[in-house]
């Protein structure tokens, strides 16, 4: 099977290679019409962290994702963008097999951590959880204390030797999620007793705390107000010396400010990767090119 | 009508046309439902109210003074006593003589054992314990508070009328002559009835108590949340939280629902075949009430507790998943304190279901007529409510009383079963 698919993905990527010689960007190139749904743009990047081949997913009978090929760089910041119902979170959630938990709903493809086949079923999903972390559209700490929010992780991984050492591990995670100066006094405080804002950044802070290699956004500001949403973008930028960030987000201006290159999704079709400024300024595709400029969506 | 052009109507004229009417039928719902409310609580009133009025009279009881002699003689015994002739003694005869000592008038056969009839055969162990209590009593003359009969109970209460004919009544007049003599004397008194709740069952009222049902009830009751909550809350975890969904699940759901509308009798008919004559369990026993109880309210549990696991966000186990905890994790360090309160006030109302539950216990003899207080669960007993059973069929008009005390007293535990639920809810309670 996974050698039928490198076939493929072989096949593909010679194609995408055509394209590429095609519409070089000193060349003027022709918009690809709206009927099209072959990805344009480069997929693959030189040094990645996380591969994708051909994935597909089915929820029952429909069929949210179709034969999307992508590849995540070493810190690198992805912005994934679309219309409502594209299948961007649906992607981003097989990054770390969330989808198990979702009955009915069928993964297919091969999709590589650093080389391994994450859907292989040698794969424990415990330990690449833990490679992959999350961060959702809705803040969803723990109904317990703020401290407890950010140990959990470390405590369940075993990464602390002892209280010290975890107690270290908190307060480092929650002061590079820039929001240790707001609760430094009141870490007993229940962590739902947060503003929006500071819930999103102590579950940042929460992902963070057990060193993942990538993190996963699920349209982290959505919720947010602008100021509270600067200071994720910040921490994005910090967190992307060391970290791979795939960011979902409805807000084009988010992923032109803050990611290195975007993905544009249209009804599960994977419709066109590329540079942040190249696919904004001068998209290749017709339906990025009505998204991006407000036509639709 | 035909001349009014829809078009030419705004919306605003629509809505008032119909303002009116919209109104009418909020104020009539609402009307309706202040009603309704008004009659349940007309009812609840209604059963508290007779319960109350018919059972308070129960905690109090008719006690008669008398002098009695402790004479060393009667005991045939000198110092220093010993027990056991102390505990042999005639106490009946010791009661009987201070009657007649008190009433010398008294002469023929007839009216002897009517005159005896004051007092409560239980007197004589009332006598038996101050003596074996105080050994130093012996030789003395005291005046003694003696337990009075259900009969004397009832007049002096007043459930008993004097003005009906003799014949149709349980007092002759000859005895209310008596009494009226001891009253005169002061010595006729309503006293607490202590003996209503340390006592077992006995097939003379004012000695019959509810403290052998209640440890009954007790012990049942303890055998039930030992097994139920554990079992019910576990089968709840695997069935929400782990179990695959397919038919086999939604057959095992199915059937949990339809077990907790199987009438309670059936499991009783359950209990007795599989716990009393398979296994060979004794009957009677708090064992296998808790047993067939436990039966009883595992789908209960069962259900309030999967409708608690469900209502805990996903978002929570996302977050614990999202993270790398196991699905184990999860549901114990997140899950579960969440769903607790749930979980607890479904335990709580199962219980209370449990501690209400009569038919599957007659079913495994626990409806027999038990003295004794139980001291184990191997023991046979009673609960509370086969208890109010079989006084609710005794002739005794004294056990009309105690048939509401108990009732009240049964009444009572469930109220504060529910309040202990709604205490722990509030406690356990957490906002996400």
């Amino acid at each position: 099977m996974s050698l039928v698919i490198e076939k493929q993905w072989n096949g593909q990527n010679a194609q995408i290679g055509e394209r590429e010689s095609i519409r070089a960007p000193e060349q003027t190139h022709t918009i690809v019409s709206r009927e099209d749904r072959q990805t344009v743009g480069i997929t693959a990047v030189s040094n990645p962290r996380i591969r994708c081949f051909d994935v597909n997913v089915h929820y029952g009978n429909k069929h949210a994702i179709k034969n999307v090929s992508l590849d995540i760089g070493r810190n690198e910041i992805i912005a994934m963008i679309g219309p409502s119902g594209c299948g961007k979170s649906t992607f981003l959630r097989c990054l770390n097999r969330m989808n198990d938990t979702i009955d009915h709903c069928t993964v297919t493809g091969k999709i590589e951590l650093d080389g391994e086949d994450i859907n292989d079923k040698s794969i424990d999903v415990v330990p690449l959880r833990a490679r992959v972390g999350m961060v959702f559209q809705k803040p969803n700490p723990f109904p317990k204390s703020i401290y407890e929010n950010v140990a959990f992780g470390p405590r369940i991984h075993g990464l602390a030797k002892d209280k010290t050492e975890l107690e270290a591990i908190v307060v480092t995670s929650l002061q590079r999620a820039g929001l240790w100066n707001e609760i430094k006094d009141c870490l007993d405080q229940s962590g739902t007793s947060l503003s929006g804002g500071q819930q999103q950044r102590l579950c940042i802070a929460r992902a963070i705390a057990i060193n993942p290699e990538v993190i996963l956004m699920d349209e982290p500001c959505s919720a947010l107000d602008p100021i509270a949403t600067a200071v994720i973008e910040d921490l994005m930028n910090e967190l992307c010396s060391d970290y791979s960030i795939a960011i979902v987000t409805h807000s084009m201006q988010q992923a032109a400010r803050v990611s290195h290159r975007t993905a544009y999704f249209h009804l599960g079709d994977l419709i066109e990767v590329g540079k942040t400024e190249q696919l904004f300024t001068n998209p290749i595709h017709q339906l990025t090119s009505d998204y991006i400029t407000g036509r639709f969506g | 009508m035909n001349d009014l052009k829809p078009s030419k109507l705004k919306t605003i004229d629509h809505v008032n046309t119909r303002l009116a009417k919209r109104h009418a039928s909020e104020k009539f719902f609402q009307r309706m439902g202040l009603l309704s409310l008004f009659i349940g609580i007309a009812f609840v009133f209604t059963l508290f109210f007779s319960i109350v009025s018919k059972g308070y009279t129960a905690f109090q009881q008719t006690f008669i003074q008398i002098e009695v002699d402790f004479d060393e003689q009667f005991f045939a015994t000198e110092k220093p006593y010993e027990n056991e002739t102390l505990s042999f003694a005639d106490y009946g005869g010791l009661v009987k003589k201070s009657l007649r000592e008190m009433f010398p008038g008294v002469e023929s056969r007839q009216e002897r054992r009517l005159l005896y009839g004051l007092i409560s055969t239980g007197a004589a162990y009332q006598l038996r314990d101050m003596v074996m209590h105080d050994p130093t009593l012996v030789g003395q003359t005291k005046q003694v508070w003696l337990l009075a009969s259900d009969d004397v109970d009832m007049l002096i209460k007043g459930h008993m009328e004097r003005e009906v004919p003799e014949t149709d009544r349980r007092l002759r007049d000859v005895q209310i002559a008596w009494l009226d003599q001891l009253i005169a004397e002061d010595s006729v008194s309503l006293k607490f009835n202590m003996g209503f709740f340390t006592n077992g069952d006995s097939r003379e009222p004012e000695q019959a108590g509810i403290w052998g049902a209640l440890t009954g009830s007790i012990l049942t009751l303890m055998i039930t949340l030992l097994l139920s909550f554990p079992i019910g809350v576990a089968t709840a975890v695997y069935l929400e939280e782990f179990a695959p969904k397919n038919k086999w699940t939604d057959l095992i759901e199915v059937n949990i629902n339809n077990l907790a509308a199987v009438p309670s009798i059936v499991y009783g008919l359950l209990g007795l075949a599989v716990f009393i004559n398979f296994i060979g369990f004794p009957r009677s026993a708090p064992l296998v009430g808790g047993l067939v109880l436990t039966l009883m309210t595992l789908p209960t549990i069962i259900i309030a507790s999967r409708a608690a696991l469900k209502s805990v966000p996903p978002s929570i186990r996302e977050a614990a998943l999202g993270i790398g905890a196991s699905k184990m994790q999860t549901v114990f360090f997140h899950v579960l304190p969440l769903a607790f309160p749930g979980m607890l006030t479904g335990t709580i109302i199962g219980m209370a279901q449990a501690l209400g539950e009569t038919a599957p216990l007659l079913m495994i003899g626990m409806v027999a007529f038990i003295v004794d207080i139980p001291s184990g669960v191997f023991d046979p007993a009673t609960v509370l409510p086969v208890q109010i059973f079989l006084w609710a069929d005794s002739p005794e008009r004294a056990f009309v009383e105690r048939t509401s005390a108990a009732i009240m007293v049964l009444l009572g535990f469930l109220i504060v079963m529910n309040a202990v639920a709604v205490m722990l809810r509030r406690k356990f309670e957490r906002r996400w």
